[in-house]
């Protein structure tokens, strides 16, 4: 479990009972429960391997948590994603407002990040058209303008859930090739998301490699301070 | 630490100075006390047994690997020419080992020679001779074990990872970011040979990689982990401090799932924060996740019994929060720094290792931000909380057993003792005082009562009437008796 390789890093964003796990839940183990379960343990993390024509991809999928009270940390949760899918429920506009933050949030921090927007519990809607709260085409006009994909899905009835986790990972496997062709794989990819926070608070401007030197002397004369100073309180 | 100690002595006499062989040179508290040339003396006998113990694990290795490729010997000729100029280094040397040596590199030891040349390099900084711990041992034996099963890819791997534990002790003085970049770049670097040139399939690169990353942080770790240069131990503190600080949350602040009046969920509970403690012990990164990992099980195995249904992240975070306070895991911010700057990172990216210390990360963030609000409390309970006026365990303070444990509870029991027994101190001392007042009132009052009956009969000392012949001043009744009988004359 814990050993297994994954290829992509996908996030899931959204408010609150949007119902991200829930979509998580019907496409890993094609199901839709209400009561009680107890087969799986949680549905956090899932690792989950698709086939896009002849290759495998395995998608690692990590849901958030969506309450407001984490909001400054879900930076650390999307650095380094290849794919984030960002839910809203189509019969809550405040949901699509929420939505809105995490895609101006994803388009600040993470360029390579490809964002799929996705309104849930449709089936809602098959119930009562009324319900709506979200236009469709509004959706599709801001998800034109941000260079997103849409879907609308069910986790009930399953609509749209496969459609929009294959998609992804035919997006990931085709700019992959694209990285492969131009030499791009860098290993930047492979740098673990914390770290690129660390490093961009350690040295926040290049420096140049005399400034660099005498950095090097002056924390050298800090450190011989440090130890005479040492010595003299004994 | 004995260097030090050494120097403190305000009087050094001079025979302290020399070397301590008595050769007549200084010697330098650097060097043991002896002067450069005994030091190195000395330093090469210490490291020749070292050495020795090496070869014996690469010839072992050496004649299996012989077995295996009795057929591929054609390349051995040009090996065994490097070789055959080694061993005159070496015996010019003459070290007391010899015999021993000389009987291993009698089978003409591929693996052995490189080995040794490496040692060899490495021999003339004294500082390398570091103290080679029981564990250290034993991970580079099981390294080399490990290896053995990959034969040819295998040598090939151990000499790259002996180059790079030798150049990153050149690389000690550099900052902690620029050995973990180049520790990084090796990850990557060795990965990517085995793959184009070994031909090595993924899971099996994966698996070496693993070992790799064991064998050299396990190494390194003394020297990477909460370097002085960082401001990691301070961190450390600083986070220690705001836990503590923070003792009063309890779970309903922080809506979490997870009710621990159940045996099995207070158990999970427990468990759990026993592997995030755990996480402090392990040397290698990937140790360290594993414990977190294994930490973030038993939470969800704590929230499904609960709640009955799998555990989503609104329900995983707010809960491993909970476990971080109640735990205080030690030295939780150089662990993290130390697993983001040294994991092999392709495993802390995606998988699942990767996303529960990504959680972790975000508990630590949200402790270290945490304000009212994000406890849905308001901005005056929060700052009673947390300058210890009150707490809001003591307002319930019956509700708030059921979690503790044994001694917590004895410890409340007590503290309730303690109280009431404050209580009752004080009004016995009060009592004790209003005794003491009631007492000196009543002195003052008796003494009153004899004023006045004094000044009321004023005690008036007459003077004596008479004044009383000296002699007979006994006879006071004197005059009450009859006259003296008067001599009375009868005629006759």
């Amino acid at each position: 479990m814990s050993g297994q390789r994954v290829d992509v890093k996908v996030v899931m964003l959204g408010k609150e009972y949007v119902g991200k796990t829930s979509l998580v839940e019907r496409y890993v183990h094609d199901r839709f429960l209400v009561g009680p379960y107890q087969n799986t343990i949680g549905a956090a993390f899932v690792a989950k391997v698709m086939s896009v024509g002849d290759r495998t991809v395995t998608l690692g999928i990590w849901d958030t948590a969506g309450s407001e009270r984490y909001e400054a940390m879900s930076r650390i949760y999307y650095r380094g994603a290849k794919a984030a899918i960002v839910c809203y429920d189509l019969t809550d506009s405040s949901s699509f407002e929420r939505a809105k933050f995490w895609v101006k949030e994803l388009r600040n921090q993470e360029e390579g990040c490809q964002i799929y927007l996705c309104g849930t519990k449709s089936d809602l809607l098959e119930e009562d058209r009324r319900r709506r709260r979200v236009d469709f085409h509004d959706v599709q006009d801001y998800a034109d303008n941000i260079k997103a994909q849409l879907f609308e899905t069910s986790s009930k009835t399953g609509q749209s859930v496969d459609e929009l986790f294959q998609k992804v990972a035919e997006d990931y496997v085709s700019v992959a090739a694209f990285q492969v062709m131009t030499g791009e794989a860098a290993r930047t990819n492979f740098l673990p998301a914390t770290l690129f926070l660390m490093r961009q608070r350690a040295s926040p401007a290049p420096v140049s490699r005399c400034c660099q030197a005498w950095k090097r002397i002056a924390d050298a004369l800090h450190a011989l301070t440090v130890v005479w100073g040492g010595e003299c309180k004994e | 630490m004995s260097l030090k100690s050494e120097r403190r002595g305000i009087h050094v006499d001079q025979s302290e100075l020399l070397c301590k062989k008595g050769c007549g040179y200084y010697g330098n508290p650097a060097w043991q006390g002896f002067c450069s040339k005994c030091w190195r003396e000395e330093y090469h006998k210490a490291r020749q047994k070292q050495i020795q113990e090496d070869w014996e694990l690469a010839e072992r290795l050496q004649r299996e690997e012989e077995e295996a490729f009795a057929s591929s010997q054609s390349s051995q000729g040009a090996q065994s020419l490097t070789f055959s100029k080694f061993e005159e280094k070496k015996t010019n040397e003459k070290t007391r080992k010899v015999t021993t040596v000389k009987k291993f590199f009698s089978a003409s030891s591929r693996v052995g020679a490189k080995k040794a040349e490496i040692q060899e390099a490495k021999a003339p900084s004294p500082s390398i001779n570091r103290q080679t711990s029981i564990e250290t041992d034993r991970v580079s034996k099981e390294f080399i074990e490990f290896l053995k099963t990959f034969h040819k890819t295998g040598q090939e791997i151990y000499k790259q990872t002996k180059l790079f534990l030798e150049a990153m002790h050149y690389k000690r003085d550099l900052s902690i970011e620029e050995q973990s970049e180049c520790t990084q770049d090796f990850y990557q670097n060795v990965a990517e040979r085995m793959q184009t040139r070994g031909k090595v399939p993924p899971e099996r690169v994966e698996k070496i990689m693993d070992q790799i990353e064991k064998y050299i942080m396990t190494r390194l770790y003394k020297y990477v982990f909460c370097p002085e240069t960082t401001d990691d131990e301070k961190k450390d503190l600083a986070i220690q401090k705001r836990i503590r600080a923070l003792h009063w949350v309890t779970p309903q602040m922080l809506c979490v799932p997870v009710n621990e009046e159940i045996p099995e969920v207070s158990d999970m509970v427990v468990k759990a924060i026993t592997d995030i403690i755990e996480m402090d012990s392990k040397r290698v990164p990937r140790d360290k996740l594993a414990c977190i990992t294994k930490c973030s099980k038993h939470i969800f195995n704590a929230i499904k019994i609960t709640k009955n249904e799998p555990a989503s992240a609104d329900d995983f975070l707010p809960t491993l929060i909970y476990i971080v306070l109640k735990g205080n895991p030690p030295r939780l911010q150089s662990n993290i720094q130390y697993i983001t700057r040294f994991c092999n990172p392709s495993r802390l990216m995606t998988g699942e290792d990767g996303y529960y210390f990504t959680n972790l990360c975000c508990a630590v963030a949200f402790i270290e931000k945490l304000d009212a609000q994000s406890l849905n409390l308001s901005q005056e309970d929060f700052d009673r909380y947390m300058s210890g006026q009150t707490s809001p365990r003591k307002q319930e303070s019956e509700n708030w057993s059921p979690d503790a444990c044994l001694g917590v509870k004895q410890m409340y029991k007590n503290l309730d003792l303690l109280s009431q027994l404050n209580e009752r101190q004080e009004r016995i001392m009060n009592e004790a005082k209003k005794l003491e007042k009631d007492l000196i009132d009543w002195t003052d009052g008796i003494a009153k009562e004899v004023q006045d009956i004094v000044e009321k009969y004023p005690l008036e000392i007459r003077p004596p009437n008479q004044s009383v012949a000296a002699i007979d001043s006994e006879n006071v009744e004197n005059d009450k008796l009859p006259p003296p009988l008067q001599p009375q004359v009868y005629a006759g």
